[in-house]
Formats: structure tokens, sequence, C-alpha cells
């Protein structure tokens, strides 16, 4: 406990470290640039504050957090157990993976005309977008990860009289679970660069909204500070997707 | 008693095009006895099917043809009582020393009644103690030595209370050292238990120290059995009269480097130098 916490420290340190040299490199080209579309940090902090106080932007992130975690909801385990089934069962492949060679590689998000309407401009459409998103790159990670298991091991515990379930369950699942909280890091990501598009359509909710518009408005330090609410919900999430990986692969620890 | 009559075993190879995957033999006519409660060993280069040998008593692999008993009872599929120590011990990098070690009695509650954690921690305590791993049983393995692993894996199949115990180059992965402290412990276990052992090996001094009867193979795909040499000197009456008496370092004897050299003629004889083919 005591190394992860020395652990924790020392990535909480690195994060202020950057966090202190993106505000020295942006106000060094406001500076140099001098336009209004680019106030220094000081300003969109200070934009940023007011947000908070005023319970705007609680709002907003509550908005887009609550998307991002309802596609998360109905996207993670479908997309992790079919991956996992394809990654060890050939008849399971034989289905799934010519649908992923099809479907992964196209950018989800020309999907987003046919999702509005199919599943109209309401929350549902953003919600189904950034959970396809999720559902790709679990998918697809689950089975590589489900393919590269080590034969050793599900010999050694199938030696021991472990049925098919057993050896989901007791090696296949925890020996992927490392690879599919990596993937779902990477997702988040996009999920959240995708949410912006989604949130700019047909709602009055959501940090993406809230950007576009302040950028209506031309009230540029607060677009700038929307933009820092949606990187902070970024690295919550990372923080949140780090926390469960400690929490549920000790092992891990052990061998940093 | 082991018994293998007439064996014949294939494994299945995915070759290139489109003719998908062939079946390639990797023993045949293996014939042999495995004596109850006696060390056997088999030596033999790369890629002669040890290891598919070890799978087939183990239950793992289907015989293509010929059958295996153990005790006059055909062998179909896993066998509570055979315990596998594999070359890369097979501990699950997820569990801890004690997760490991009460792995067989976790499995074994899925198939039948739940075996109950305080059941479980009374028959994996002894062997914990027995081994000298009680103060690592909140490890996990990727803070363990080699040797504490194979500790590990030695304690995992001794928990399911095997009368077989099979293993596959067991020591392969150990240094000089820890790996003659492994071979005395594995003799110190045996001294304890009445268990048959079939130990896999490409070292021919690891063989003539340990096992009783050693069989030497030769020939890929498939490959057969070349040879039997019994070793007196390590038979149970001798050697491993339980509960009493030292284990006598043959070692250093004159006998032991005569059979050293005669197991190394036979596998020259039999071409099997190892060009480095796999199992």
């Amino acid at each position: 406990m005591k190394h992860g916490a020395c652990a924790g420290l020392r990535k909480l340190r690195g994060i202020l470290i950057a966090l202190v040299m993106i505000a020295a490199l942006w106000e060094t080209a406001s500076r140099l640039l001098a336009r209004p579309f680019l106030p220094g940090p000081g300003l969109a902090i200070g934009a940023l504050v007011r947000l908070v106080t005023s319970g705007t932007l609680a709002v907003h992130a509550g908005a887009s957090l609550g998307r991002v975690l309802w596609a998360l909801a109905i996207s993670f385990l479908p997309a992790a157990a079919l991956g996992l089934a394809a990654g060890r069962s050939r008849r399971a492949d034989a289905f799934v993976s010519p649908f992923i060679y099809i479907v992964h590689p196209l950018p989800k998000v020309a999907f987003l005309p046919i999702i509005m309407l199919v599943f109209g401009l309401g929350e549902l459409s953003k919600i189904v977008l950034v959970g396809i998103i999720i559902f790709s790159q679990i998918l697809v990670s689950a089975r590589d990860s489900a393919r590269r298991v080590p034969r050793h091991l599900i010999d050694s515990v199938r030696s021991l009289g472990a049925t098919r379930l057993d050896l989901a369950i007791r090696v296949v699942v925890p020996a992927t679970l490392p690879d599919l909280l990596t993937s779902l890091r990477v997702s988040l990501g996009t999920a959240i660069a995708v949410l912006f598009l989604a949130e700019t359509f047909a709602t009055e909710t959501g940090l993406g909204y809230l950007i576009v518009d302040a950028w209506s408005r031309i009230d540029y330090p607060e677009m700038y500070a929307a933009i820092m609410a949606l990187s902070l919900l970024g690295l919550a999430l990372f923080i949140v997707v780090d926390g469960a990986e400690r929490l549920l692969c000790p092992w891990r620890l052990e061998r940093s | 008693m082991v018994a293998i009559r007439d064996l014949a075993l294939e494994y299945q190879q995915v070759a290139g095009g489109a003719s998908g995957p062939i079946r390639v033999p990797a023993v045949s006519d293996i014939s042999c006895q495995l004596r109850t409660a006696a060390i056997s060993a088999i030596v033999g280069p790369s890629g002669c099917g040890k290891t598919s040998i070890i799978q087939a008593i183990a239950g793992l692999l289907v015989p293509a043809s010929g059958d295996i008993s153990i005790d006059g009872i055909p062998v179909r599929g896993v066998r509570p009582r055979t315990a596998v120590i594999f070359q890369d011990f097979g501990l699950l990098p997820w569990r801890t020393v004690e997760g490991n070690a009460e792995l067989p009695l976790v499995l074994a509650g899925t198939r039948r009644a739940r075996v109950r954690r305080a059941e479980r921690r009374r028959r994996v305590d002894p062997v914990l103690d027995e081994l000298g791993l009680s103060a690592f049983r909140g490890f996990y393995p990727a803070g363990l030595s080699g040797g504490m692993k194979q500790r590990v894996a030695i304690a995992r199949a001794l928990v399911s209370e095997p009368d077989v115990l099979l293993m596959d180059e067991p020591f392969s992965s150990l240094d000089a050292l820890t790996r003659e402290a492994a071979q005395e412990f594995l003799l110190q276990v045996r001294r304890s238990r009445p268990l048959t052992i079939l130990l896999v090996t490409h070292s021919i001094e690891e063989a003539v120290y340990l096992a009783e009867t050693i069989f030497v193979m030769q020939g890929r795909n498939p490959g057969t059995i070349r040879k039997r040499f019994d070793i007196c000197e390590n038979r149970l009456e001798s050697r491993f009269a339980i509960g009493t008496g030292d284990v006598q370092d043959f070692r250093s004897s004159p006998r032991y480097l005569e059979l050293c050299g005669s197991i190394r003629a036979a596998l020259r004889e039999s071409g099997g130098t190892d060009d480095g083919a796999a199992e």
C-alpha cells in the first residue's frame, strides 16, 4: 500500500509539472500573439472559477460525465464478453472477426447522422455514438488479449480439473483484465473527443455545448475554461481507471 | 502403477496455405510401466514427444491409439489424484502463493459442493508449512525467486493429495545451485509420501541422480523409447525407506558417472542432439 501511495504521489507530481509547463507555453503564446482568441491561462482560470461558483459547470460536466458513464455501462461488458469468446473459441471468432475487420477501421463518428436518424436527437443518440466507439475498441482488445493467454496457464489449470467456465473465470478474465483496462483508457480518450462533437448538436447541456456556446458569444476565456473542464474530465476518468487497475490487478503493482 | 501400452499421440499443426491444420505424429509405440511410489524419468532431445506423454498421462491429450492406465483404471480425461508440474510452473500471476496452492480445492469446490475457506486452510496450511512457504503466503508469483515459484508449484500439486506426480522439465529454469536444492527438496517430498513420480528432463545427470528407471527417447515426429536403464542404487527399498535414513549422495560414485556416460552414448547413437526443434 505504501509502495502504491508513493507511485501515486510520483504520478501526481508528474501531472502538476506537465500542467505548469502547458500553462507557461500557453502564457508565452498568448503574449506573443496578443489576440483576443487566445487569452492567457489566468483569464481562462478566472472564467473557470466563475463557472464553478455559479454552478454552471456542474450542470454541463455532469451531463457529459453521465453520457460517458451510460455509454460505458452499455458497451464495456458486452464488448469484453464477445471479444473474450472470440479470442478463445473458433466458432465465436468466425462470427466476430469479419465484423471487426469491416466495422473497426471505419471512423465511427461518420455514423453520427445515421445514429441521430435512428435514435433521435436526444440523449440516446449521443450515448449510442460514444458507446459504439468504446464497444469497438474493447471488442478488438479483448479478442486479441484472449488469444495471447499463455497456453501453459490454460494447461496448468486444466490439469487441476477445471471446466471451461472455470478457465474463463479464473484464467482468461484475469489474464486479459490489464489489457482491457489499457484499452478502456484509450477508448475513453477517443470517446471524450467524440462527445464534444456529439454535444454540439441538438442539446443545451454538456461541455461540448458549453465550448461552442461560449465561442458563439465570443467569450473566449469561458470557451477555454470549458475546454479545460473537458480535459479535466478526461484526466479524472483516467485516474479512476488507474484506481480500478490498482484495485483489480494488484499483482501488477508487485511486478513494478 | 502407471501402465502405458502401444501409445501413439498426435498434435494439430497449422500448415501454410489453405490446407488447414494437419495432424503430426508426436510419439508412437510407447510401452512402459512406472512403478508405484518410484521416481521414473524420460530423457530425450527436444521434439521427441516427452511433454506429449506427460500430457497424455495427465488426461490433457487423447491418445491416437494405445492406452494408459493407472492402477488398472484407464485414463479418460483429467484424474483428480494426478498432479502436474509444468516447466514454467504454471502459477497464476494474479493469485497469491496461498491462492495458487489452494486452487485444486477451489476447482474441486466448483465441481462438487463448495469447499469452505476453513477447510481449504486446514489442508493448505500444513503443506505451506512443510514447504517453507507460510511466510510468503500473501506474495504474488512475480515477487518470488525461481526456486520459491517451484515450491509453490509443488505445494499446489501436493494439496490435491495426489498419488501420481508428473513433472515436465521442472528444474530447467533454475540456476545450478537452486536446481540441486530443488532436487533434494523433491527427494524430501518423496520420502514423506508414497508418490509415483514421472520426471521429464533434458538433463542426464538429473535423471540419473533422481530416478530408479530412465527411459531414453529417440526420433522426432514420432519419437519412441529407445532404451531403458534401471538404477538399483535409486530403488525405493534402498533409498526411500519412508521416515528413516539419509539420502546418500550417489553423484560422487563411479557408478553414477558410468550411468551418465551410457545414457549419453544412447542418446548420441539415436541422433539425439538438440537442433532447436520445438518440443
